[in-house]
């Protein structure tokens, strides 16, 4: 096992390729779904188990489905775990799967899980696909959590449903529009965010540069010695 | 055989192996996690009275001119007669009630499913009023049989279907009828 392309993998959905805020896949529900922090929970924990075990199944069968068939064949493994995820919030949640039921069927036309079946899971070995699962399922309900708890704070002066004194609801906030505004908002400060780490990465790689090579012709004028 | 029929047959083979698992797996998964949708009707009934409801008696229903029951079930120990009866004609489409009988007796009225918009301009106690009509004896029970301050006549005249939708079934199935009186 590659360490390396192990922590690659993990990182990459989180930060590089996040979903929602670099790749902005899987806008609808991002958007619909975010109007409370639980919500948002809920929804990108479903999106997860559907992510982990698509991705599983799909890289397990990678050799077998011809090409010409490749989408039916997603399609088909992607909508058996929605439905599962559909039976068990059914039977155990049905309050919260009243409240999301249209929206969990919809994971099935997600674009963020039929992205990965086909750029990632289709060629990669099943561990990788299933980690590349978690760690696109953990940025995207990162970031649905994280809209969640500004949309639930300015329209419901709230945090996870625990009203905070002194901040009282801003009407007009809890609409879809303001969802766009609060997303848009958020993205941005991601990536400059990223952005300046990057750029300090850069800056510290390039200033350490120097002194590699130094140290190199030392060790090579070591060894011709 | 061609090599295009040979890759058409694979593509067929392989999406219909893995529809069938699939199907294996929702089948499972179906079983583990079945609830009955008989089920909430019957918590309902048992919450309303502190009684055991563990079958429903009629899943059928029955349908009358303005009214219906959807469901019709007797507690355990006979004691009581619960009914989710639905009246027409309301506001927003038909207004669904939970209704409770000892004997032929009403004894509760619990609001159910509806559209309606103007619940507010009732009293609190609007629904006590059906208590202790005898629907043995009342024959047909009619909009002016309501007794209410408030304007929302549309509400009021499917609340007074789905009660006499209860008198009916009653008349009909319960005064020695199939199922028998208590």
């Amino acid at each position: 096992m590659d360490r390396a392309k192990i922590k690659e993998t993990f990182l990459g959905g989180i930060i590089r390729n996040n979903p929602t805020f670099v790749l902005v896949l899987g806008t609808c529900p991002t958007i619909a779904m975010t109007t409370t922090l639980f919500q948002a929970f809920a929804m990108g924990v479903a999106t997860t188990f559907v992510l982990i075990f698509s991705n599983l199944f799909i890289s397990l069968l990678r050799n077998l489905i011809p090409d010409k068939v490749r989408i039916p064949c997603y399609i088909v493994i992607i909508s058996t775990f929605v439905t599962i995820v559909e039976m068990v919030m059914a039977r155990f949640m049905p309050d919260l799967y009243d409240t999301m039921r249209a929206f969990i069927s919809l994971i099935v036309v997600n674009c963020i899980i039929l992205a990965r079946a086909e750029s990632f899971a289709s060629c990669n070995k099943p561990l990788y696909s299933a980690l590349d699962g978690i760690s696109i399922g953990i940025g995207f309900t990162g970031a649905l959590c994280l809209i969640g708890i500004v949309r639930e704070f300015l329209a419901g002066g709230a945090f996870a449903g625990i009203s905070i004194p002194g901040f009282p609801a801003m009407s007009g906030t809890g609409a879809s529009a303001f969802g766009f505004i609060v997303f848009g908002c958020l993205m941005a400060l991601f990536n400059f965010v990223m952005q300046k780490v990057n750029a300090r990465k850069d800056k510290i790689k390039a200033a350490s540069l120097p002194l590699a090579e130094g140290k190199v012709e030392a060790w090579e004028e070591v060894a011709d010695r | 055989m061609s090599a295009k029929v040979r890759s058409m047959i694979q593509g067929i083979a392989v999406l219909a192996c893995i529809a069938l698992v699939c199907g294996l797996l929702l089948g499972a998964f179906n079983y583990l996690t079945y609830v009955d949708p008989l089920q909430p009707t019957l918590d309902q009934f048992s919450a309303d009275t502190g009684a055991d409801f563990s079958q429903m008696t009629d899943e059928e229903g029955q349908s009358f001119e303005n009214g219906r029951i959807i469901y019709y079930a007797r507690s355990d120990g006979g004691e009581y007669h619960a009914f989710l009866a639905a009246g027409s004609g309301g506001w927003g489409g038909e207004v669904q009630l939970y209704v409770y009988l000892r004997g032929s007796v009403i004894e509760k009225v619990v609001l159910g499913d509806n559209a309606e918009t103007l619940w507010d301009t009732f009293e609190s106690d609007f629904f006590e009023q059906f208590a202790g009509i005898d629907v043995s004896s009342s024959g047909t029970f009619e909009e002016a049989d309501v007794s209410t301050g408030a304007t929302a006549s549309r509400t009021i005249r499917a609340v007074a279907r789905a009660i006499d939708a209860v008198v009916q079934y009653y008349t009909a199935n319960l005064t020695g009828g199939e199922h028998g009186q208590s």
